[in-house]
């Protein structure tokens, strides 16, 4: 039943697809310079209908409705709301239906409220961003997808992979397919601007809050994703420079740099080309991330669903997508002269855009050169994070630095201006009071951890200043002043992160320098979907004789049969204590983790606080139109 | 007074930073990828595989093998996949070099669009 109206609802938004290129193909050749009622009509219902067939699927999970193969393979009857809720988009067919419906609801977004008068810019948007939606539609409908029924309909469901059912990873993919598809919006404009000729300062003013947008809500999904990485996979860390992770770095590197040169298009008129090969490259390196995941050609801690077929379809799709932009890009890319003073505002951008650009390339590189190797010459390399911290953390102390001065110098003229100033001086300071506490000894880490602080005590003044005069960039300032402090905390969390593992038995007592650990009991009992193992440890802190009880488990899922294991994190302002078990096969000892992780709740924060530069970039682009 | 501070200063760091010691059984585990897991490090996981890696590294340690002796004997044994560091060998040149020429190449390109300071713009 469900699965015939899901059904009938994707045919309907196809049909809609193929008539709003038709139409405004139509449309491109009428001399009216409006556009007519009728294409806003049809966005509007292929909206309504993608709609529709995303809520079909949903209510198939909600009622599990074990008839479309789907919500077999991935719920389960006794399987929270929440997470049957969260398993529409927790399988590669749901994902995908999430996916077209955030291309559609782009597309009527774009057409409402993107008006600038240029008539054959905004159809050729639509019709490049349609031909996205068309092609995706084909690939759910015939290669993966979400309503195929199963006969005979079996009784009860498989299950949603268990590490997959947590609140975290439950908004995850939507924050992260938000920004990874609403860049696609400025790779149709881009392609339509090379078309229709638009006007430089059109063409920055009108993608500017979209790259804004995609930007804010990619890096809110990769906080999230690392949020949960760091509770759910209970081994400490928040990075691992995991392939599936760097396929969601990658397209956010790519929008850092490009609104970054927009802003040149638009104060300056150039980069024009430039500007427009990073908007195609990011969604391209979007389809490539999803290319990577879903082809399931990575060895990854996230790879969950994958099957060659997919894999073979985004391959090709990608191999046309982006010779067909090369295409596009010579038939009409027009010749500029592009010259910059040395030490203008425009140079610092054009280096930022230099350092995102090797920070891109370093990470592409890392994770596709072990996946060459492999199909050359057959030799199987890791490149795991000792790789990407030796070749990037010497960067990203010019990066820092560049970060901090850039901002002072002005549009076009190449005046010099004083650079260790009085900001410096205090940071400095800051610096040894730090260093005298800390004790680090590594140089590069000295130096990030100086650079950092200059950031962030600049970002200050910036502030300061700010209310001062209403000149300075706001949103500049405070993601600036986010990621000094992310560097900061991330430097001094590695600095101070304290790890220890040993062995246990129930009873036992471990004593390290500076803590006293009891494993005073274990329970086990059996909860909703699994059964539970829980530890009970006390940790004495030896320095300020301060208690804490810790209960790290093990948990035994049945549906489908796996094993996890749920860190005990006692999270208090300043410092993390985590604590993970697990069995040792054979005997009764557990093997027993203790981290001691200070700062991890002002990492957050700091990501938060880097994302919100980019709404108050939205937000004053819609207060200026 | 301020150059003597800030020079100073980086005299202080650089003095300060002799190579720092580091539980030396931790970072080999960390820098080890479980063979059976999916992208963990040996230091993270918990399956009997890890386990008998960990007490082959203790071992080693134990008969005062250097660390890069323990990655060379655990990459003989079960190859490069093992190391999350990739060996700096002649298949792995391009992976180690081709991000600082590509670096090389994006400063080369910014020099010359800013030095032409004097040309008419557009």
């Amino acid at each position: 039943m469900l699965s015939n109206f899901g059904i009938t609802f994707l045919s309907i938004t196809f049909l809609t697809s193929f008539l709003l290129i038709y139409l405004s193909f139509n449309e491109l050749k009428t001399a009216n310079n409006k556009i007519p009622k009728k294409i806003y009509n049809f966005s509007s219902l292929q909206l309504i209908f993608t709609i529709l067939s995303f809520l079909t699927l949903l209510a198939g999970f909600v009622v599990s409705d074990f008839s479309m193969s789907n919500v077999f393979e991935n719920s389960h009857s006794t399987k929270p709301l929440l997470y049957k809720i969260s398993g529409t988009w927790g399988s590669h067919e749901g994902s995908l239906l999430l996916w077209i419906n955030i291309l559609v609801l782009f597309s009527f977004l774009f057409l409402f409220y993107s008006n600038n008068n240029n008539k054959k810019f905004q159809l050729y948007t639509i019709i490049f961003q349609n031909f996205l939606i068309g092609t995706f539609l084909i690939f759910l409908l015939f290669n993966s997808n979400p309503f195929s029924l199963l006969f005979p309909v079996p009784n009860e469901g498989l299950g949603l992979n268990p590490i997959l059912q947590d609140p975290a990873l439950a908004i995850h993919p939507p924050l992260l397919y938000i920004g990874f598809v609403g860049s696609s919006i400025y790779f149709s404009a881009a392609l339509a601007a090379l078309i229709s000729k638009v006007e430089t300062k059109l063409f920055a003013r009108v993608i500017k809050p979209w790259v804004s947008l995609s930007w804010f809500f990619q890096t809110l999904g990769i906080l999230v994703g690392s949020v949960w990485a760091y509770y759910e996979l209970g081994w400490g860390g928040f990075w691992f420079w995991d392939p599936v992770e760097n396929s969601s770095l990658m397209p956010w590197l790519l929008m850092t740099a490009l609104f970054h040169s927009v802003l040149v298009l638009e104060r300056r008129l150039g980069l024009y080309s430039w500007v427009i090969i990073l908007s195609i490259l990011t969604f391209t390196m979007s389809v490539v991330g999803t290319f990577l995941v879903r082809s399931g050609i990575l060895n990854s801690v996230h790879t969950f669903a994958n099957d060659p077929s997919r894999g073979l379809f985004i391959l090709t799709f990608l191999i046309l997508m982006v010779f067909s932009s090369i295409f596009i890009f010579f038939k009409y890319s027009t010749t500029e002269k592009n010259t910059f003073k040395f030490l203008s505002k425009e140079f610092f951008i054009l280096i930022n855009n230099w350092f995102m650009v090797f920070f891109l390339l370093v990470v592409l590189i890392g994770t596709m050169y072990p996946i060459f190797l492999d199909t050359l010459f057959g030799t199987k390399i890791s490149v795991g994070p000792p790789y990407y911290n030796f070749v990037l953390a010497p960067f990203l102390i010019p990066l820092l630095f560049l970060m901090t001065s850039g901002p002072k110098f002005n549009w076009i003229s190449s005046e010099s201006k004083k650079i260790f100033d009085l900001v410096f001086f205090i940071s400095l300071f800051i610096f040894l009071a730090i260093l005298f506490i800390v004790k680090e000894k590594n140089l590069i880490v000295n130096l990030t951890l100086i650079f950092s602080i200059y950031l962030t005590i600049q970002s200050l003044n910036d502030f300061y200043k700010a209310f001062k005069n209403k000149s300075i960039n706001l949103s500049r300032v405070i993601s600036h002043f986010g990621f000094g402090l992310l560097i900061f905390f991330i430097s001094i969390n590695h600095i101070l992160s304290i790890e220890k593992n040993f062995n246990l038995k129930v009873g036992d007592e471990k004593n390290l320098s500076k803590f006293l650990i009891k494993f005073e009991n274990i329970e086990s009992y059996k909860i909703d979907n699994y059964q539970t193992i829980i530890g009970d440890f006390q940790i004495l802190n030896k320095k300020n004789l301060i208690k804490k009880n810790l209960k790290p488990e093990i948990r035994i899922y049945d549906q489908p049969k796996t094993m996890t294991y749920e860190a005990s994190i006692d999270s208090n302002f300043f410092s993390d204590t985590y604590l993970t078990m697990s069995n040792v096969s054979d005997s009764e000892l557990f093997n027993i983790k203790l981290q001691i992780k200070p700062f991890m709740n002002f990492i957050w924060l700091s990501v938060f606080i880097l994302s919100l530069g980019g709404v108050l970039n939205i937000f004053k682009r819609i207060k200026k139109v | 007074m301020k150059k003597i501070f800030l020079i100073s200063t980086f005299f202080f760091v650089l003095v300060n930073s002799v190579y720092a010691e580091v539980d030396l059984r931790d970072k080999i585990l960390k820098n080890l990828r479980c063979l059976v897991c999916q992208g963990q490090t040996m230091s993270d996981s918990n399956s009997d595989f890890a386990q008998t890696i960990k007490s082959v590294v203790d071992d080693k340690i134990g008969h005062g093998f250097k660390e890069d002796e323990i990655y060379k004997f655990l990459s003989d044994k079960y190859g490069d996949w093992i190391l999350f560091n990739p060996p700096l060998k002649k298949e792995n040149y391009l992976l180690w070099f081709l991000p600082y020429f590509l670096f090389i190449i994006g400063g080369i390109v910014i020099y010359y669009l800013s030095k032409k300071t004097q040309i008419k713009r557009k």
